[in-house]
C-alpha cells in the first residue's frame, strides 16, 4: 500500500527536484536531495495535496522524516 | 489547473515525451526551433506538476536569454513584506505562452526599504519592472472603530508610504512599478457590515485600494489588481493561513500559476505583445445557426431565446473590445453576400459591417484568410487572436500559425465570454485618447488602402488625403504612448531600442536630446500618435539614437516630413552633420535601406551588421511631401 502512495509520490519529486537521479524510496528525505530547500519543500508539500486531493495541518508536516512516513500520513488522510 | 485555465488548449497526449525531448535538446543549448518548442509546451493547460517542471527548466534558460529569438526575456523585482517566492517561481513557466521568458528577483526578506536606501543590493543585473505588494499588516495598525477622522489620516499615511516607496524604487532601478492592491491573507471582516463600519480593516483595505487604481489612472505608478484577482478567485481559495504562518506566504501557494498568468499577461501588456486585433468566425460563434442553412431569419440571436441572449452578450464583449483599440475583423466559411446579410439586415445584431476593419467571407482555408487580414492590419501573428467554436478549424490555425493566440471555446455560448476575457488576451495599460481612436481609424486604412489601387497617379493619391502631421516635444500627456510605440515597434524601428516610461521622461527631461512625438490625421480620420523620434545633440554632431513608425501609415511621406523637419531644425543651430545607425533584427527589414534613400553616406559596418551612416547638413535637400506640419514648441 505505501509502495503504491510512493509510485505516486515520485513523479512529483522528480518534477519539483528535478536534478534528483536517485531512488525515490520510503528512506529518501530532504537531506539526500539538494535542491530541496525551502520553497521546493512548500512546492512539492503542495502538489502532494493536489494529486491526493487532501490537506496537511500545520503540525503534521513538521515532524515527517521521509518519504515512507509521508506516505503512511497520506494514507490515514486518503 | 482547473477553472481558471479553462481558455487554454488542453495538452497533447505526447507532452510529456515532448517535454522530455526538450529538456534533452536544452542540454545543448538554445536553438530556435527548441525555443518554439519552449513556448509551445507552455501555452498548454497543464497540470500542477508539469507546470512546475516545465517552471525549472525554463529557469535554467534565463542564463542564455541575449540569444533568443520567440521569447522576450523580462525581469521582474518582487518586492513584498511576506515571501514571495512561490510566485516568483511560477513565472518562469507562465509567461512562455505569451512569448515570455519571465524570472522574478524577489527582495530579500522585509527588505524593501534597506534595497532602496543601497544599503542592500540584489544581485540580479537589471530588472524591467518592480512588483510592490504589500498585505495590510505593512500599511496598518489597529485603529480605534467608529473614528473617522482616524481612518482618513490612516489611509492617507498608508497612500504616502506606498507613494515613497514607489519613487524609491523608480530611482533605484530605473524602471516601471507595479503596485498591487492589498489582499489580507487572513479572514478579517467580522461580518457584512465591515465595510460600514469605521476604522474596520475592511474599509480601510477597500479605501486605500480605490486610492491605489486612481492614482493608477493618473498615471502615477501601474496597476496590478490582485485584490479583484483574489476576488475572481474566491477569498476562500486565495487564503492559505496555514502557509501564511508556515512559510510567510501571502496567498496559497496553490494559486502561484493563476497569480503568475495574471503578472504575466501585465507584462504582455507593458511589452506589446498584447492582442490588437479580434479575428471572429461567425456560425454559431456571434450567433447560433449556420446563416447559409438557417438564413437570417433563423439564426438564435437576440432577446427572447437563452442562446440567443448568449450570443448577443458575447457580441456586446466583443463590441466592448472594439471600443478599447482592439481591431476586428471576420474570417468565416460563407459566400460573402450572405454573410454581410446578417450584419446589415438582423435587427439584434449588435455587431455592424462599419466595426469590422476586414471582412473575409469565402469558401478558401482560413490559414490564407488569416494572413492576408494580418497582411492588410499590417499586424505580427503574435498580436492576432482567433476565435472559432470549430474545434478543427482552431487546431488548423494553431498548426499552421503558432504564434497567434487561439483560446479554447467550449462549447456553450454562455461561457464565450469568460473565456475570452479569462485568456487575458486583450490586457492592457491605462487607455488614452490614442487608443480609442485605434480601431476606428483601420477602417479609413483599409478604405484608403483599396483606394490607392485606383489612382494612377500616387501622388494626386497622397494629395487628396489632405494629410496634417502635428510634431511636438515628448510631454507627459504622450508618454503612455510613445513607451508603447517604443515598445511595439519592430518593423518600422531602425534600432529597436527599448525604453520604458521612466527612461522616456529622463529623455524628455535631457536638455541635450531631442524628442518628438508625431501625429498624423487625413480626410479620413484621426490615425493618432504614428512616429517617435529621439535625437542625441552635440555641438557638430547629431546622432539619431531612435527612429520608429506605427506601420498603418506607411509610403505616406511620413518619414520623409519629419527628416526634412530634422535637418531643417539642426541646420538652425549650426549642427555640420547627423550620424544614423540601422541595427538588423528579424523584424525590420522594410527599413533595411530607409539612410540610403535619404542620401546618407555609409560610413562603417559595426558588431552584427549595424550601419553607420552620416549626412552633412550642408548638403540637404529639403523634400517634398503632401504632409502639412505643424510643429509645437522647437
Amino acid at each position: 500500500m505505501t509502495d503504491e502512495v510512493i509510485a505516486r509520490i515520485e513523479p512529483l519529486v522528480r518534477s519539483v527536484f528535478d536534478e534528483y537521479g536517485g531512488p525515490v524510496t520510503a528512506a529518501l528525505n530532504a537531506h539526500d536531495v539538494e535542491q530541496w530547500d525551502s520553497l521546493g519543500h512548500v512546492q512539492f508539500i503542495v502538489l502532494v495535496e493536489q494529486e491526493f486531493g487532501i490537506r496537511f495541518g500545520m503540525g503534521e508536516i513538521a515532524e515527517l522524516k521521509n518519504i515512507g512516513e509521508l506516505a503512511a500520513l497520506i494514507q490515514r488522510k486518503i | 489547473m482547473g477553472v481558471e485555465f479553462a481558455w487554454k488548449e488542453p495538452p497533447p497526449e505526447d507532452w510529456e515525451a515532448r517535454f522530455v525531448a526538450l529538456k534533452a535538446a536544452l542540454a545543448g543549448g538554445i536553438a530556435g526551433a527548441t525555443e518554439m518548442e519552449l513556448r509551445r509546451l507552455g501555452s498548454y493547460r497543464l497540470t500542477p506538476t508539469s507546470e512546475v517542471a516545465l517552471g525549472r527548466v525554463a529557469q535554467r534558460v534565463w542564463p542564455v536569454r541575449d540569444g533568443l529569438q520567440q521569447l522576450r526575456p523580462f525581469s521582474l523585482g518582487l518586492a513584498g513584506n511576506r515571501t514571495l517566492a512561490h510566485l516568483g517561481a511560477a513565472l518562469p513557466a507562465a509567461g512562455l505562452g505569451r512569448g515570455l521568458l519571465m524570472r522574478g528577483v524577489e527582495f530579500p526578506y522585509d527588505s524593501i526599504a534597506a534595497v532602496v536606501s543601497g544599503a542592500m543590493s540584489l544581485e540580479s543585473g537589471d530588472l524591467d519592472a518592480v512588483l510592490l505588494q504589500l498585505d495590510d499588516s505593512a500599511l496598518f495598525t489597529s485603529l480605534p472603530l467608529l473614528d473617522d477622522e482616524a481612518e482618513g489620516r490612516a489611509v492617507r499615511q498608508a497612500l504616502d508610504h506606498l507613494e515613497t516607496t514607489v519613487d524609491g524604487l523608480r530611482r533605484r532601478f530605473r524602471a516601471p512599478v507595479l503596485v498591487a492592491t492589498v489582499v489580507s491573507a487572513l479572514p478579517i471582516a467580522i461580518g457584512s457590515i465591515d465595510g460600514a463600519t469605521a476604522g474596520s480593516r475592511v474599509r480601510l483595505i477597500e479605501r486605500l485600494n480605490a486610492e491605489v487604481r486612481e492614482h493608477a489612472r493618473l498615471g502615477r505608478w501601474l496597476l496590478w489588481d490582485l485584490a479583484a484577482l483574489a476576488a475572481e478567485v474566491g477569498f476562500s481559495r486565495w487564503r492559505d493561513a496555514s502557509r501564511f504562518y508556515t512559510a510567510k506566504m501571502p496567498f496559497a501557494p496553490a494559486l502561484a500559476p493563476v497569480a503568475a498568468d495574471s503578472l504575466s499577461r501585465m507584462v504582455a501588456a507593458m511589452t506589446g505583445k498584447s492582442g490588437r486585433a479580434l479575428i471572429l468566425d461567425l456560425d454559431d460563434t456571434l450567433w447560433g445557426g449556420v446563416i447559409g442553412d438557417d438564413g437570417v431569419e433563423g439564426l438564435r440571436l437576440g432577446q427572447g431565446d437563452p442562446e440567443g441572449e448568449a450570443f448577443q452578450a458575447f457580441q456586446s464583449v466583443v463590441l466592448e473590445l472594439h471600443r478599447r483599440g482592439v481591431v476586428l475583423a471576420v474570417c468565416s466559411k460563407n459566400t460573402d453576400e450572405v454573410a454581410r446579410r446578417a450584419f446589415r439586415t438582423h435587427p439584434e445584431m449588435l455587431l455592424r459591417e462599419d466595426h469590422i476593419a476586414v471582412f473575409q467571407a469565402n469558401w478558401e482555408d482560413k490559414v490564407a484568410n488569416i494572413r492576408a487580414i494580418a497582411q492588410c492590419l499590417r499586424l505580427g501573428e503574435e498580436n492576432l487572436v482567433f476565435v472559432d467554436d470549430n474545434p478543427a478549424e482552431r487546431a488548423r490555425v494553431r498548426q499552421e500559425m503558432p504564434l497567434i493566440k487561439v483560446p479554447e471555446m467550449g462549447c456553450d455560448p454562455a461561457l464565450y465570454p469568460e473565456l475570452l476575457l479569462g485568456s487575458g488576451f486583450f490586457e492592457h495599460l491605462v487607455l488614452g485618447r490614442d487608443d480609442l481612436l485605434r480601431s476606428q481609424s483601420y477602417r479609413p486604412m483599409t478604405q484608403a488602402a483599396i483606394e490607392s489601387r485606383n489612382f494612377e497617379d500616387y501622388d494626386g493619391f497622397l494629395a487628396g488625403l489632405e494629410m496634417r502631421m502635428d510634431i511636438r516635444p515628448f510631454d507627459d500627456i504622450g508618454r503612455n504612448r510613445i513607451t508603447q510605440l517604443i515598445n511595439k515597434s519592430n518593423q518600422f524601428n531602425l534600432t529597436t531600442r527599448r525604453y520604458n516610461e521612466v527612461e522616456v521622461a529622463a529623455i524628455a527631461a535631457d536638455p541635450s536630446a531631442l524628442a518628438w512625438q508625431a501625429r498624423l490625421s487625413d480626410r479620413f480620420g484621426d490615425h493618432g500618435m504614428i512616429a517617435v523620434v529621439i535625437v542625441r545633440c552635440g555641438d557638430v554632431e547629431w546622432e539619431i539614437d531612435s527612429w520608429l513608425q506605427s506601420c498603418r501609415v506607411l509610403k505616406r511621406g511620413v518619414e520623409q516630413a519629419l527628416m526634412t523637419e530634422l535637418f531643417a531644425v539642426a541646420g538652425e543651430v549650426g549642427v555640420e552633420r547627423i550620424v544614423g545607425r540601422f541595427i538588423p533584427t528579424s523584424r525590420n527589414g522594410l527599413v533595411r535601406r530607409f539612410y540610403d534613400d535619404f542620401g546618407f553616406t555609409p560610413v562603417a559596418t559595426e558588431h552584427g551588421g549595424t550601419v553607420r551612416y552620416e549626412a552633412a547638413t550642408a548638403k540637404w535637400r529639403p523634400m517634398r511631401t503632401f504632409v502639412a506640419v505643424s510643429h509645437a514648441g522647437s
